[in-house]
């Protein structure tokens, strides 16, 4: 056998154990042969604007492929950059591997080029960081990682390699690949767990099922399908979980959205919380109501009783929790307690609903959303990225498609941004689908840049950028807490983004009203190009995830 | 005339609970609110004006507000509010004859600091 470059090692494996298509990250020097290796070994690299957006775009691509997600940084600035992309996958439990260079280990300590300690930075956010210093065992390093990022709870895991081991010639036979990729073990709960969450949802009047990322990300749609149709349960899908079922289902209870759920959820007797954790967003559990009986299932047991004791717990991967527990449940119909429960969020969410159906002048944020989904449909991906957009098109749009609604900024760390990254991954993903982007202009800010790749790489992406001059969830929580006359580094002002993703090569298009709205969609649609439909909208809305957002910082 | 009433002395206890409970103060914080109780027809309702700690009311059902609780009569209104049930009035949602305009989560703040106050 022949010797290989050994940072060709790293697209080897990649190839030829994981099937791995696809990487993202920005060229480097520290990094050259594993570029030379994506080349060798034919594997496509999405080159971007900043290193956030690559590890964004390897996250989202496990999202909407199910496959771990692959980015590549280089060393010091481009770790650095990829940092809030890597605790962004960490907070969302997405399994996400980052190569990364490293300075020489021959220069340590001397002072080299982009020479900083990444492990003690990069540990706190990772599942596993490690740095290989043997050529030989590259592939070794490589199956370790992926095996991380994917057992138990994803996540992301970094992977540094030192020109020392890369830019090197070795025996191909000296660094010889796994004989199979990483796969994921379910784990399953025990046979006595499983009867007393059947007893529960069998004796439950009022049950309700919360479903989170853990639902997507075990893929769990056909057996979440059997499970609730079976047992009648009326269910809402969220993050990564949405979509598993349509939303046009007939007990998805999207149609009264966040705020219908939380006003409503008290009146429950049984949540059933799948692949979710009781955060902020649900008030840390304080929106179950304390008389109803909880059953968790998840796939890490310290999750089951985290801020609100279970009644029964499933440890385990939801999908084979799942295919576990419909055999046990009664068949039942809760059909009564749907149309009461949908009746009556309906009731809480009138003026937005009412809103959604009547031009505005100027524009309502869930009449634009309204538009688009009408000028788009059920079939498409759409991604969410904002405060207060976030909210609007979360509870707006509508998807047959799996994760085909993800509020990208409505994850743990809040990261506004992510959803250009997220399109363009999706975009890839699924080429024969149209993929929305609906942004807040202040999250537009963050990764707009990377119009330019998209334009390079031919990635035909529509943003629509809900902008309303400000960074409107923070202004309006000021108007809350400090007042409207001492507003801080919340306003932004009228700017034309549409101009300049012109400039980039993709299409543009201003609106100002109602009327404007389709029309201007369906010539970005049509102009095959990565578009950006600009469109100002009413900068006095809040949307009620603000006043969730001030009274969650509120101290006294 | 007992919806009005019950209105008139929702309002003194919260009025009182402003000046006395140092929980409900807090819960009030600095923030900027009209909270409209009303019926459908607006003949009959109060308005309950937040303004950074302080709290006022007009009574009457005519007039603008960040958020309204809309009943669709005062017989309806009366007997949910008075029996403080979240089941009552959920279910009232469900029948039709409640509704929120604006925004629900101004409500339930609302509702959330009145059940503050009552306990």
């Amino acid at each position: 056998m022949a010797d290989i470059k050994a940072g060709h090692l790293v697209a080897k494996y990649l190839k030829e154990v994981e099937g791995v298509e696809i990487v993202f990250g920005i060229s480097g020097g520290h990094i050259e042969s594993i570029l030379d290796g994506f080349t060798e070994y034919g594997i496509r690299t999405i080159d971007v604007r900043h290193e956030q957006a690559a590890a964004m775009m390897a996250h989202a691509w496990s999202v909407y492929t199910g496959k771990t997600g692959v980015c590549f940084l280089t060393a010091g600035p481009g770790f650095t950059n990829g940092i809030t992309g890597i605790a962004n996958a960490y907070l969302d439990n997405a399994p996400l591997v980052v190569i990364c260079g490293k300075h020489p280990l021959r220069d340590d300590l001397k002072g080299a080029l982009q020479e900083m300690n990444q492990i003690d930075v990069v540990k706190p956010i990772t599942k596993w960081a490690a740095t290989c210093y043997d050529a030989k065992r590259i592939p070794e390093y490589m199956a370790l990682a992926f095996r991380q990022a994917t057992a138990g709870r994803p996540g992301p895991v970094f992977l540094e390699l030192p020109p020392d081991i890369l830019n090197i010639m070795i025996p191909e036979e000296s660094a010889p690949m796994p004989s199979r990729p990483s796969r994921r073990y379910t784990i399953h709960p025990d046979d006595a767990d499983l009867e007393q969450a059947a007893a529960l949802i069998n004796a439950a009047k009022k049950p309700l099922f919360l479903g989170g990322s853990g639902v997507g990300l075990s893929a769990s749609g056909d057996r979440l399908r059997e499970f609730v149709e079976k047992s009648g349960v009326p269910f809402m899908l969220l993050n990564y979980g949405r979509g598993e079922l349509p939303d046009s289902h007939p007990q998805s209870m999207w149609d009264i959205g966040n705020v219908g759920l939380l006003v409503t959820l008290g009146q429950a007797d049984l949540v059933i919380a799948a692949g979710i954790r009781f955060n902020w967003l649900l008030m840390s559990g304080g929106v179950i109501p304390p008389a109803a009986k909880l059953l968790r299932i998840d796939i890490d047991p310290q999750e089951v009783d985290r801020n609100r004791q279970a009644d029964v717990g499933l440890v385990g991967d939801i999908a084979s929790v799942l295919a576990q527990l419909t055999p046990l449940v009664e068949k039942r119909s809760h059909s009564e307690w749907i149309s009461t429960f949908k009746a009556a969020g309906k009731a809480f969410i009138d003026s937005e609903l009412k809103a959604r159906e009547n031009p505005s002048d100027p524009i309502h944020p869930i009449r634009l959303v309204a538009k688009i989904q009408e000028t788009v449909g059920e079939d498409a991906v759409y991604v969410v990225d904002g405060g207060d957009t976030s909210y609007f098109g979360q509870v707006g749009f509508v998807t047959r498609q799996k994760a085909g609604v993800i509020g990208t900024s409505s994850g743990l760390l809040g990261c506004l941004g992510t959803g250009i990254p997220f399109g363009m991954a999706a975009k890839l993903a699924r080429p024969d689908k149209t993929v929305v982007v609906l942004n807040g202009d202040g999250s537009f800010g963050f990764n707009s840049m990377e119009f330019d790749t998209m334009v390079r790489h031919n990635i035909p992406v529509v943003v629509v950028v809900n902008n309303d001059c400000a960074w409107g969830m923070i202004k309006h929580s000021q108007e809350m807490s400090i007042g409207g006359d001492r507003l801080s580094c919340s306003e932004l002002g009228t700017r034309r983004y549409e101009k300049m993703v012109e400039g980039l090569g993709g299409h543009g298009e201003f609106v100002t009203k109602d009327e404007e709205i389709v029309p201007a969609l369906k010539r970005a649609l049509a102009s095959g190009k990565p578009a950006c439909v600009n469109v100002m909208t009413d900068p006095t809305v809040t949307s009620p995830a603000t006043p969730l957002f001030y009274q969650s910082l509120k101290m006294q | 005339m007992k919806f009005s009433l019950l209105l008139f002395i929702l309002f003194h206890k919260l009025k009182r609970a402003v000046k006395t409970n140092g929980a409900y103060r807090s819960y009030i914080g600095t923030v900027q609110l009209r909270i409209l109780i009303r019926t459908a027809d607006g003949k009959r309702g109060r308005l309950f004006v937040f303004d950074r700690g302080s709290l006022t009311s007009k009574r009457g059902g005519g007039f603008d507000a960040d958020a309204a609780l809309v009943w669709a009569d005062a017989a309806t209104a009366f007997k949910v509010m008075a029996s403080g049930s979240d089941e009552e009035s959920f279910l009232a949602a469900a029948r039709g004859k409640l509704k929120v305009e604006g925004m629900a989560y101004y409500i339930q703040w609302f509702t959330d600091g009145v059940k503050l106050v009552m306990k």
